[in-house]
């Protein structure tokens, strides 16, 4: 099968409409206390409207409606311009558009929603929002849907009846909402703010399938999925990435000859848009194996935090251990006992006293009483066990066990306020005693806490051996590969030296690395810089390691592949997704088998731009539109230009001028038609036979 | 087992050789030494304190202040091992078992 006759097996045919309207619902205009300061252009509103061929628009600003300027607005726009308004509504913002036809009564409306929001924080609710709109059937309202600061579903639940339209942020989303039968009708919108220092005019507006604007017109379509598009001539599969170019919403493919202005067109993209993954040329293969480990190190520092995230709170615990000073202070007990007891004969009235040397209570821990209360709770109110509970517990004993250990826990508890107030009042009698005697006192010890401590340090010590013991505790596979993170002992000084990359010496503490709780102790005496909170690190390191298919470490070529698997993975958090020539890193095996499905998955959903020069995949990846970059000389003068068209036409377009999309193909993917054939004839049908 | 006693109007301990030594002697060593003993064995023992019967006037004040000590823990022992046993429990069990 020819090159060109697969292109169009893959066609789709596009259905023109010719009623549709672009609007923009959402402009600002005002400066308000939730913008960043603007000086709003009009001359600039109305070169953007013109230039976009935009039909309607609505003025929205931040909980503010301001007649004077909207009838300027009016009296400057050849369009319809409805006013409106930016609601701060349950920490969402909402689009309240009227219709132009009662302006009076709509500005009072709005300066009661001034006068209450008068900060950035302040909110209204759904209620209030009824009470200022008695009838809010007469507006257009459209919230924030997957958008930030997004309205939440509740508000949106209990305006139901009047909410038909979300807008969105991203074309992305727009097709997303747009095939998920659940979410209202997308819309997107420019959301901007024009200056006399605008240069690039906003994208983001959608079209309605309208023959003339009407307010009710309007409503009807957002009311209604088969009546919204992005682009005037192909409904949404189109939409408009730059000032001057439309792109699939799926996946296009840019071809074009060297300097003929690809990468500047995914420069462009990338500038005039929010939220772009953006894969350079070659950059795939720059990364060196360290820069590459390191990578995935950052990005699986959060597994390795979750991993030893329990340990961490021990590390911090165990880090207020004092043991020494503990036993200096058994020590400094003992002393002062044995001279207390050898000074017996000097004893005066104040030294008599019993309270000279009585000991503070030991204020008991009340949490595992509390764990037991909170256990008992869950037996009594779990549902989805209650018949296996039920089967060994009593419910009626069970309350009655809370019942009592509750009031185990208010006594507890009145015990130890009592003991705190006595342990404060038996500390002013022995300071007061001491003061009038001269005979020793014998030193307060805690010697519970003492031999908590020890036993602290005992699990301590068995917890870090555990850890010690190298295992591998993560795997995860990205297409052929396989990212697997083993716990490793610390090498050496040097090893963890690496680990802090700092300049500190680590050859102390690592002397003591196999007694835990010593250990530490080195490690806190290392440098004031070092933060206790990063100590938990420096028992055992993670490693993590990238496998391929036969579980060896990979090559410079599979590292690329890897990356690139990787940065396709981590795409879906953009809007979209531009790569400049997959092929300069990878053979056309690797591309066909694992790139070209990635990228035709992802395609579903995120607009993707391919650049390329590679048969693989600007062919047989299937794409849904292409671009042609061309440099022309006209009267001396050197012209980009980009045609554009789906693989399907047969000519690809570029204002009035034509260019054939076959040649293109053969041209930029096979080197020509004569090297096509040539190559076919001389050596594929030579390798086949 | 018995690790304090009081004999002969005098008060005595013993030691980590199991040789009684008179209370005057302890030090911080044999006290840690005692309180480990407190905790690991269930059979510890020491005599009540009972000023009657120390004649030694050092001995008395010493073994009051300590005998108090060791009985108040006695007292929380089983507080202590339930509450040891609750020490660091998650982190235990999870490193324990992927050990």
């Amino acid at each position: 099968m020819t090159l060109a006759a697969q292109i169009f097996l893959n066609s789709t045919v596009v259905q023109r409409r010719i009623h549709l309207k672009k609007i923009d619902l959402h402009i600002h205009t005002i400066p308000t206390i939730s913008d960043a300061p603007f000086e709003f252009s009009i001359k600039k509103l109305k070169e953007y409207t013109e230039k976009q061929k935009i039909d309607c628009i609505a003025i929205t600003n931040h909980n503010k409606f301001d007649l004077s300027q909207y009838n300027e607005i009016v009296s400057n726009l050849d369009i319809i311009v409805f006013p409106g308004i930016e609601i701060n509504l349950e920490n969402g913002h909402l689009l309240l558009i009227s219709d132009n036809d009662e302006l009076d009564d709509f500005t009072s409306k709005c300066q009661e929603i001034e006068r209450l929001i008068q900060y950035k924080e302040d909110n209204i609710n759904v209620e209030k929002l009824k009470e200022i709109f008695p009838n809010l059937t007469k507006y257009i309202l459209i919230p924030h849907y997957d958008k930030k600061p997004s309205l939440n579903k509740e508000a949106i639940h209990n305006l139901t009846d009047y909410i038909k339209a979300g807008e969105v942020s991203s074309i992305k989303k727009f097709i997303y909402r747009l095939k998920d039968s659940n979410s209202l009708v997308p819309v997107v919108f420019s959301d901007c703010r024009l200056t006399n220092e605008t240069t690039n005019f906003p994208t983001k507006q959608t079209y309605i399938d309208l023959n003339a604007i009407s307010f009710d017109g309007l409503k009807l379509c957002l009311n209604d999925k088969n009546k919204i598009a992005l682009s005037e001539d192909d409904g949404n599969k189109l939409f408009q990435v730059t000032n001057n170019l439309y792109i699939s919403t799926g996946l296009t493919v840019i071809l074009g000859e060297r300097s003929s202005g690809k990468t500047y067109t995914l420069e462009t993209i990338k500038k005039e848009n929010f939220n772009v993954k953006y894969i350079e040329q070659f950059s795939l293969l720059k990364k060196d194996e360290k820069s590459f480990n390191n990578k995935i190190s950052t990005q699986k520092d959060k597994i390795t935090e979750e991993y030893l995230a329990p340990f961490k709170k021990i590390v911090e615990d165990i880090n207020d251990i004092d043991i020494e000073k503990n036993h200096r202070q058994i020590e400094q007990y003992i002393s002062s006992l044995l001279k207390y007891a050898t000074e017996t004969e000097t004893a005066d009235n104040f030294s008599k006293c019993i309270m000279y040397n009585e000991n503070k209570f030991n204020i008991k821990d009340l949490n595992n009483l509390k764990k037991i209360i909170d256990s008992t709770l869950i037996l009594i109110e779990n549902n989805e066990y209650s018949e296996i509970i039920e089967l060994h517990l009593n419910k009626d004993n069970l309350k009655k066990l809370l019942i009592d250990l509750i009031k185990t826990l208010h006594k507890e508890h009145e015990t130890i306020l009592k003991q705190n107030w006595l342990n404060s009042l038996i500390n002013d009698i022995k300071t007061t005693l001491h003061t009038h005697s001269s005979q020793t006192s014998v030193e307060e010890i805690n010697l519970y806490k003492i031999i908590l401590d020890n036993k602290k340090i005992e699990k301590f010590n068995t917890i870090v051996d555990f850890l010690k013991n190298e295992k591998e505790i993560y795997k995860e596979d990205i297409g052929k590969f396989q990212i697997v993170g083993k716990t490793q002992k610390y090498k050496g000084a040097q090893h963890l030296k690496s680990k802090s990359s700092s300049t500190w010496a680590f050859s102390n503490a690592f002397s003591k690395y196999n007694s835990p709780y010593y250990y530490l102790q080195e490690l806190k005496k290392i440098s004031e810089n070092f933060a206790p909170t990063e100590y938990y690190k420096y028992f055992i390191d993670i490693e993590y390691k990238i496998l391929n298919n036969f579980g060896f470490e990979v090559s410079g070529g599979e590292r690329a592949e890897f990356n690139l698997l990787n940065e396709i993975k981590d795409a879906l958090k953009h809007d979209i997704f531009l790569i400049d020539e997959p092929e300069s890193s990878f053979d056309n095996l690797f591309l066909k088998n694992e790139v070209n499905k990635l990228l035709k998955e992802l395609s579903q959903k995120i607009p993707i731009v391919i650049v390329t020069h590679n048969n693989t995949v600007g062919a047989s990846i299937k794409p849904d539109y292409v671009l042609y970059t061309k440099r022309e000389f006209i009267n001396d003068n050197i012209e980009y230009k980009i045609y554009s068209g789906y693989p399907s036409d047969k000519k690809l377009k570029c204002n009035n001028s034509e260019i054939d999309n076959y040649l293109v193909f053969i041209d930029c993917l096979e080197a020509g038609e004569n090297s096509y054939n040539e190559r076919r004839k001389d050596l594929y049908e030579i390798l086949k036979d | 087992m018995r690790y304090l006693k009081i004999e002969n109007n005098q008060v005595l301990y013993l030691n980590s050789d199991e040789e009684w030594e008179t209370i005057d002697k302890i030090d911080k060593n044999i006290l840690l030494y005692l309180l480990n003993k407190i905790i690991e064995e269930d059979e510890f023992e020491m005599d009540e304190y009972k000023e009657a019967l120390i004649g030694n006037k050092a001995h008395q004040i010493i073994y009051k202040n300590i005998y108090e000590k060791f009985n108040n823990l006695i007292n929380d022992k089983t507080r202590f091992q339930d509450e040891s046993r609750e020490l660091y429990r998650d982190a235990f069990e999870k490193y324990q078992v992927e050990s």
